[in-house]
Parts: structure tokens; sequence; C-alpha cells
């Protein structure tokens, strides 16, 4: 069940790394993820329907992811609609893309070639997508550390901090938010993409959710790697994805129906937005006991003024970390 | 030069109109004999610096000293894939902010939004001087800061100004600021300059004549 996990979590990972790249380098909550995701599949299963190689058919598919990320930037930057307007409308656009591109609502791969099939056949299934899942993801992460340790790279990272310094300081702050759109959409749909492979079928309804898996990947490798440098942050989200993958299995072994994974998903979300903040607040109140016993004060007379001013920080913040 | 007035003169439209903030209804904009009159701040940035009132907004906080040191080097170059860590930088950059006495020269790595409000306005002081700008904006640089730190960096920005010989516009609401740095004042009220004087006659100016002038 564990190995299950950690291969479906690579397959996975490129889309926890897009959502990463929108909601904590640019610091957007960025939805096209819903509409980028099934993309990516479609454009992939129709790419190898087409006769296309299993390799160029992803490119392909990520290519497209890359392009929604465009259309979302350049609503959010230039037509200056709220990023999360953007998103949805590119989202739901995408939908009727997603359809013409795929015929119908869900299209099978027949016996095409897929990423899996390159490697030897005696390999058991869960090994062969966990050696597909790696290859991806270490290569998605290898070109993303290579890009943050670029002048580019740092531009992008100070945008997304502080974009009025960042103009001052000469980066085309909109180029650098629509570049982050595009990659960020390219792994989502590159994620898209390996999972249709591994389905064996690309569907109009795949990308329902998918934001929410995203979101709380992130938060759940946050939770369990922190740093500041960007390849322990790019390994958190992979951890993320595997963890997050692992809970999703243990509760369908636990008897849960297929169709209650989106709300055991977004109760997951819930979770881990409100644990952290349990902990610090809980953190806080014992911090105070211990500094009011210091003191020599009594208790019962301050805590409820001092109560309101603890600090409990706000996990969705990028500066509350 | 110092530019005064009082709340909803115009200071800060003068000033957010130079930087690209705010555009232009008439009349052009022209830096260092480049029209910039539409110009984004981007562009704008290779020959103007700005200093905010803000220490947060001048610096990013998520990113290290030397980080912000290496976004204020070069205001070209923004999208560039070479790498920005190059040898001999922290050796440059700890000679940089030496002479700051702020000993933020220990700490390269520190995320900024660690250090306090009069570092992080020394660094912006330090980050929009270094590309050598033609025009300096200080956009009421010390507003935010105790009035020690505040002396502080007023100390610092006349040093560095008159090191680099940098042509500076100051917004201030402190007369006294205005009147003992620079060589040119003026008075904005009602959108409309009602004083400039400079060099000599910026001297015999006394903080009672301004008073007046408010007054009316």
């Amino acid at each position: 069940m564990l190995i299950t996990s950690i291969g479906q979590g690579l397959l996975w990972a490129p889309l926890v790394i897009g959502v990463f790249l929108t909601f904590r380098i640019l610091d957007i909550p960025d939805l096209t993820t819903e509409g980028s995701f099934p993309l990516g599949a479609a454009v992939t299963v129709s790419a190898m329907i087409h006769g296309q190689s299993a390799i160029v058919a992803s490119l392909l598919g990520f290519l497209a992811g890359c392009l929604a990320g465009w259309v979302t930037g350049m609503l959010d930057t230039k037509l200056k609609m709220p990023s999360l307007l953007a998103g949805i409308l590119t989202m739901t656009g995408l939908y009727s893309v997603n359809m013409h591109v795929m015929g119908k609502s869900n299209v099978p791969l027949l016996d095409q070639q897929v990423l899996t099939s390159y490697l030897p056949a005696t390999w058991s299934l869960d090994f062969q997508t966990i050696v597909v899942g790696l290859g991806v993801t270490a290569l998605v992460m290898a070109s993303l550390i290579w890009l943050f340790r670029t002048r580019l790279g740092l531009s992008l990272m100070a945008t997304g901090n502080n974009a009025a310094m960042s103009a001052a300081n000469g980066i085309y702050t909109d180029r650098m938010v629509i570049l982050g759109y595009m990659v960020s959409n390219g792994c989502i749909a590159l994620s898209g993409a390996l999972i249709a492979q591994s389905n064996g079928f690309a569907d109009i309804g795949m990308g329902i959710g998918t934001i929410v898996i995203g979101l709380a990947s992130v938060l759940v490798g946050e939770i369990f790697l922190r740093g500041r440098q960007i390849w322990l942050r790019l390994t958190a989200m992979v951890l993320g994805a595997v963890i997050y993958r692992y809970l999703l299995t243990v509760a369908m072994g636990l008897g849960f129906p297929v169709d209650d994974l989106k709300i055991l998903s977004a109760g997951i979300l819930v979770i881990v937005i409100c644990l952290p903040l349990l902990r610090n607040k809980l953190q806080t109140k014992q911090q105070l006991k211990r500094y009011l016993k210091q003191i020599g004060v009594d208790q019962h007379a301050t805590t409820s003024s001092l109560k309101r001013q603890a600090p409990t920080e706000g996990l969705l913040s990028r500066n509350g970390k | 030069m110092a530019v005064i007035g009082n709340n909803g003169a115009g200071k800060s439209t003068l000033l957010n109109t130079i930087a690209g903030t705010l555009p232009v209804d008439a009349g052009e904009l022209r830096l260092a004999d480049h029209d910039v009159t539409h110009k984004p701040v981007a562009y704008r940035s290779r020959w103007l610096s700005r200093v905010f009132q803000d220490p947060k907004m001048g610096t990013a906080g998520e990113l290290s000293v030397a980080e912000n040191l290496t976004l204020a080097e070069q205001h070209t170059g923004s999208m560039s894939l070479r790498g920005f860590r190059h040898k001999g930088q922290t050796t440059a950059y700890r000679a940089l902010l030496q002479p700051l006495n702020m000993g933020l020269e220990d700490r390269l790595t520190t995320q900024v939004k660690y250090l306090s409000g009069g570092q992080r306005q020394a660094l912006s002081l330090l980050m929009a001087t270094l590309s050598h700008p033609e025009l300096l904006l200080l956009d009421e640089h010390t507003a935010a800061l105790d009035p020690q730190t505040s002396r502080q960096v007023m100390a610092l920005t006349q040093k560095i100004v008159a090191e680099n010989h940098l042509t500076t516009l100051m917004i201030t609401h402190k007369m006294s600021d205005a009147l003992t740095y620079g060589n040119r004042l003026v008075m904005v009220q009602d959108g409309q300059i009602k004083l400039d004087v400079r060099g000599e006659e910026k001297q015999r100016i006394r903080q009672e004549d301004l008073l007046g002038l408010f007054a009316d």
C-alpha cells in the first residue's frame, strides 16, 4: 500500500510543485490548476492516440499547460483582474477546450506505449511507476533548482515577495508573474499527463478538486520539512504529495467509497490549515502562563486581556512562517 | 532638493508621478534626456531610485540581505539566466555594509524581515544608491523611524548623497530637515509651487518664515 502511494505521489508531485510555485513563490492562489491538469491529460492522450510517442505527448501536455498559465497571467497582469477571478475564468474556459481536444468526455488509451512501457516488462507495475515518477520529478526539481539560482529566479522570488520594490529595482513584474503562471501550470499539466498514462484514460472531470489536493499537499509537506533553501522546499513538496496519497489510500482502505474522497480531501485541507494554528495558540498560551508565573502576576486577572494579543501566525500568508 | 508642504498639497503626487506609479494627465517627463512620460516603473529605474516611507516597502523581506543587494546592484538583466551568486560577492557586500555601522555586514544571509526598521531603511538607502542613479527619490524616508534612528539614517543619507554626488529629491514633513539638508527648497501648496529658493537664499530662510507661509 505504501509502495503504491509512493508511486502515485511521485506522479502527483509535479502538480504540488506547480501549486507551490504560484502559491508560495508568487503568493497567488491559482485556480487554473483545475483546468490545466485535465488539459495536460487531454492533450497527452490525444497526441498519443494520433501516433505521438509518450515522451513527445507528455511534453506537448506540459506546453499546453504553459499556454493555459499564460492566459491566466495575461488576465491577471494586463487586464488587471483579481488573480482568483483570472484563474476561475481560465479554468471555466478550459472545460470547453478540453472537450474539444478529447472529442468526448472520456478517452481511453488503447494499446499505446506509455512512459512506463519503456521500462523492462519484468519489473512490477508499482516499481515502474516509481521509476517514471522519480525521473520526471527529479527533472522538474533540477530545472527549478537551477532556475532559482539564476538572476531570473531571484527576480521571480522578489516579485512574489514585494512587487513595488521589484519594479523599483528594474524588474518587469508583469512578465515575472506571467512566467510564474506558465511554469506552474506547465508542471500541473505534466502531472495530468502522467496520471492519465497511469490510469490509462483522460477524463473531463479529473481536474475537479486538484487545487485542494495541491494546497493540502503543499501544507502537509511544509509541516514535515521546513527550510529556506529551494531544494529543501521542493523536496518538502514531493514528500507532501506522497504523504497525502498515503492518507487517501489509508482512508480508502478503511472503507471510504471513492465518491467520498473529495470531501475527505477538503477535510484534510481544513485539518492541515488548522493544526499549526492550534499548535501556535497552545504554545503562546503556555508561554504566557510560564511568563506570568515568572513575574508572579495573578493569572486570572490578566489572561483575559492578554489572550487577545496572542499572535497566531497565519499559515496561509507567506510571512507567517 | 527638499520638498515640503502640508497634507494634500501634492508632494506625494509629484513624487509618484516622477517614479511612475501615477499616470500623467498632461505634460512631459524627462529623465537624463530620456522621455519617460509613459514608461513603466521598471524602465525608469535605469536612472531613478526610490526609498519608500515604509521600511518594509524598499526591501524584500523573505530574501536575504545579500539577495536584496544583488537585486539592487544592476537594474538591468533581471531576466538573465546567469547565476546570481558570484565569487567575491560576500567580501564586496561586507565592504558596502560596513560603513553603515549597523552590524549588517555579519548578517548577509539573514532574511530581511528579521531586521529592525532602522536597519531595513539603511539597507533600502544603500540599495537605492548602489546603481548610481541620476535621480534619487526620498519619500519621507525617516518618518516611520524613532527620533534617534531617524537622525542616524538622515546623517547616512547626507553622507551617501555627498559621496556619490547624487541629485536627490526629498519629501519631508520635518521643516528642520528641509532647512538643514540640500541646497534647494520647494514648498508645495494646493498643487502649486509656493516657494522655490536655492543656495544662499535658502540659507537665510528660518523655520518661522516657513510657518508663516503655511498659515496663509
